[in-house]
């Protein structure tokens, strides 16, 4: 008897012991809970109301001085709108991922980054990851109506509802080809003449004949020729050509835009314009920090080759290669959404309308402390100071990029540019329409690996375009492509005939 | 009367139950209590606002439907083929390599050369397979590539290795093999340690060769270990080192048929969706097979020789 009680003692002891560990490895939210509560706790002096705490996950390398500058904006925010925020960084190779498993598992959040590339929205929006807004914007968001251009939010409406805050920056995208100019003057190149794939050729074959060191066309396994439609989903076959009525929905392999562009490409790798591992090299960012380079293909915006020829330490220059065109990735370039789980959704869009309107807090954010990370020169001009270092924030992420202030050699009319930039662009015809692919996630899964296999090797030029698109075509079609574009079509007029 | 013994039972072994316990929290608290989660795999999951139980609650029921991709295409017989057949290779061989060289370790008289040798085979082991996959490039890159400067000194032609699939079944049994090799080895070497060295000295005084010592004693001696971790490794079969088949070919796409395996299948086809319920499926089905593996050649050894069985 003696023996039992002390056993089953022992026994209720490590039933505890089990029970504390669950407590921790489930209980990952608690913390933050208690920080809400504590927060309520203590007594504001701001007509009584608690000030409340945001948690916010943003995107990039976590900064150094990141605690010190969230201080200053606590402080600041606090007296603007009675709350303060956590900001938390993850880095940009694991943000994806991270989110997705926080918000699958319901950790507290109240705002977070979201793009069409990083954290996808469009999914997450529809798996309920995020809260509708629209409601929101009218009661606390105005300032957010103001500044952005409405193609920003109704390019960005998932299913007719908007679950986040582009950042208002350049609107189209446009592709350029870009040039070392230190080669171009020196053969004497005419780059004005320069804008299909094609036209390229001769001054690739200057450059190879000349330059044994040079990558003449510097591109890695992501790059694919422009064919002048626009993608259903990011890299995969179904296409809406840019200027079409119909909205017909079709494999980019099999038109004659894209058969075309590949044998243009073919013929560049077999001439050995191309390096020869393009389909597994992840980028020639190494190329390019060289100089060992000749012309690559990049998204541009207003004074973009200043901005390049400063990061690179060389000059470039450009030149359009596609017309500035309104996607859906690139209005849904940056985003900060609100968590469906917050509690506060008032105060979190409170403070993304301060976010993006108020210039004090947006370079705070962006740029860190005056004084410290930066000195202002001008009214709307700051230079970094050597601290700048320990808080270098990606500017494009947090809002309103037009609010942030100039750098010393930036011109005057910057913003100005940009906003000119954003009024050229034309709205894909597809602008708006987002590709539900509930019904066919099976369908998606196979055709995803049938991408992967043959996408890189044939749009880079590694492997014969007759030969493996025929291939392509067949394994796509194996593994259900017919099914995926008969479903996006029907979504697609659908979409269409109420528009 | 019997709980009482039950009782009695755990309170003599009570040191020895203690020094399990930690362990046994730890496999409830992440081993048998997540398992609860496998009815995700029949879920198409979708977050709701109040947390991870409310989610998979309020998700709705799609019965197999999440195991559909795994065998809805022509690439699902690439796949298991792959997974399993590497996987069977890696085993037996790995199997032989590492009773080889722990052998050859154990007879190393130079002491200190034995552990110089055995230090420089452990080294890949804590080489993460993306610094392999490098390495490996650093063989094998077209044009900087050790492999191909070495043709090109010859007069051969140059080739394009991560274009063309003939010798990469080669490449990948021979990269895993030198990255596990040395750790499995170290097992065996500690339980050629373990023998009674009288039954080394019996044999010499009967006239027993080197070789015939090894024969009939080292490896007999070493059977029950063997079986025990090859019994494991089979468990695992279905479950491809994800590292191996997409870092080292550098998720090559012309080299598909001979690297794609079902971890490298799942992650390119979910990474775009991020469908909880598919990934769960996959996985799922990897332990089902798995397990009914495990059991099947355990039933096996044991019809031969019940000691050596694991359970």
């Amino acid at each position: 008897m003696v023996y039992k009680k002390k056993w089953s003692m022992a026994m209720s002891m490590l039933l505890a012991g089990s029970l504390v560990l669950t407590a921790c490895s489930g209980g990952n939210n608690a913390p933050s809970n208690q920080t809400g509560t504590d927060g309520q706790a203590q007594t504001g002096d701001n007509g009584g109301e608690a000030p409340v705490e945001l948690v916010w996950y943003t995107i990039g390398t976590p900064q150094k001085d990141l605690a010190k500058v969230n201080e200053e904006i606590n402080k600041y925010t606090l007296e603007k709108i009675n709350a303060t925020v956590k900001m938390n960084m993850l880095d940009w190779g694991e943000y994806s991922q991270k989110l997705q498993v926080m918000t699958a598992s319901g950790e507290a959040m109240d705002i977070m980054f979201t793009a069409s590339w990083a954290f996808d929205y469009v999914q997450s929006a529809r798996k309920g990851a995020f809260m509708p807004i629209n409601d929101l914007l009218e009661s606390h968001g105005q300032g957010i109506l103001d500044v952005l251009d409405p193609a920003f939010l109704e390019g960005s409406k998932v299913d007719g509802v908007n679950y986040g805050v582009p950042a208002n920056k350049e609107l189209p995208a446009q592709e350029v080809w870009r040039f070392n100019q230190q080669l171009v003057d020196k053969y004497d190149l005419d780059i004005s003449q320069v804008s299909t794939l094609e036209s390229l050729e001769p001054l690739l074959k200057t450059i190879k004949e000349n330059e044994p060191n040079i990558t003449p066309l510097a591109i890695a396994k992501d790059f694919m020729p422009l064919a002048g439609y626009d993608y259903l989903i990011e890299k995969m076959p179904m296409a809406v050509k840019l200027d079409s009525e119909d909205y017909k929905v079709v494999n980019i392999l099999e038109t004659p835009e894209m058969k075309k562009e590949l044998q243009t490409m073919r013929k560049f790798y077999q001439a050995g314009y191309i390096p020869t591992e393009v389909a597994t090299l992840d980028t020639m960012q190494d190329a390019l920090n060289a100089g060992t380079w000749f012309t690559d293909r990049a998204a541009t915006q207003p004074f973009a080759d200043n901005l390049w020829s400063a990061s690179l330490g060389y000059p470039v220059v450009s030149t359009p290669a596609s017309e500035p065109t309104i996607y859906n990735w690139s209005v849904m370039g940056s985003m900060q959404a609100i968590s469906a789980n917050s509690k506060h959704p008032e105060k979190a869009m409170e403070f993304l309308n301060l976010l993006n309107t108020d210039p004090v807090l947006r370079n705070m954010v962006d740029s860190g402390i005056e004084g410290v990370h930066f000195n202002k020169v001008g009214d709307n001009v700051a230079e970094n100071l050597p601290e700048s270092k320990n808080y270098d924030m990606p500017t494009f992420s947090l809002g309103n990029v037009l609010l942030t202030y100039l750098n010393p050699e930036d011109p005057e009319n910057k913003w100005d540019e940009f906003r000119t930039f954003n009024e050229a662009g034309v709205p894909s015809p597809i602008l708006g329409f987002n590709f539900d692919t509930s019904s066919v996630t099976t369908e998606i899964a196979s055709l995803q690996n049938v991408k992967e296999e043959f996408w890189s090797a044939i749009m880079t030029g590694t492997v014969d375009p007759e030969e493996y698109t025929a291939k392509a075509i067949e394994k796509f079609k194996a593994a259900g492509l017919d099914r995926v574009m008969e479903e996006a079509q029907r979504q697609l007029d659908e979409w269409a005939a109420n528009q | 009367m019997k709980i009482g013994r039950f009782f009695r039972d755990i309170y003599r072994n009570k040191a020895m139950l203690l020094f399990v316990m930690p362990a046994t929290i730890w496999f409830i608290c992440f081993s048998y209590l997540p398992m609860a989660g496998v009815i995700i795999a029949f879920k198409q999951y979708r977050y709701h606002t109040d947390g991870f139980l409310a989610s998979i609650i309020h998700s709705a029921w799609v019965g197999w439907d999440n195991f559909k991709f795994l065998f809805s295409t022509q690439d699902a017989y690439i796949i298991t083929r792959n997974t399993v057949l590497y996987n069977a290779v890696f085993i037996i061989l790995g199997l032989i390599m590492s009773v080889a060289m722990a052998i050859i370790l154990s007879e190393i008289v130079n002491k200190r050369l034995a552990k110089f040798f055995q230090t420089g085979m452990f080294l890949p082991h804590f080489l993460s397979w993306v610094i392999v996959g490098y390495f490996v490039f650093s063989f094998l890159s077209y044009d900087k590539g050790v492999v191909n400067q070495f043709f090109g000194y010859m007069g051969w032609d140059l080739r394009q290795w991560y274009n063309d699939p003939t010798y990469w079944p080669l490449i990948l049994v021979l990269v895993n093999v030198w990255k596990t090799v040395g750790y499995s080895s170290v097992v065996y070497l500690a339980a050629i340690m373990g023998i009674d060295k009288s039954l080394y000295e019996a044999a010499m005084i009967d006239g027993a060769n080197k070789w015939q010592q090894i024969r009939r004693i080292t490896i007999p001696m070493l059977v029950p270990l063997m079986t025990i971790l090859t019994l494991l490794a089979i468990g695992k079969i279905f479950y491809a080192d994800f590292g191996l088949f997409y870092q080292v070919p550098r998720d090559s796409g012309t080299l598909y048929s001979v690297t794609n395996v079902i971890d490298t299948y799942v992650y390119r086809g979910l990474k775009l969706t991020g469908e909880i319920g598919m990934s769960t499926a996959a996985g799922l089905y990897q332990s089902v097979v798995g397990f009914v593996l495990v059991i099947t050649s355990n039933y096996v050894v044991r019809k031969f020789n019940k000691d050596n069985a694991l359970f």
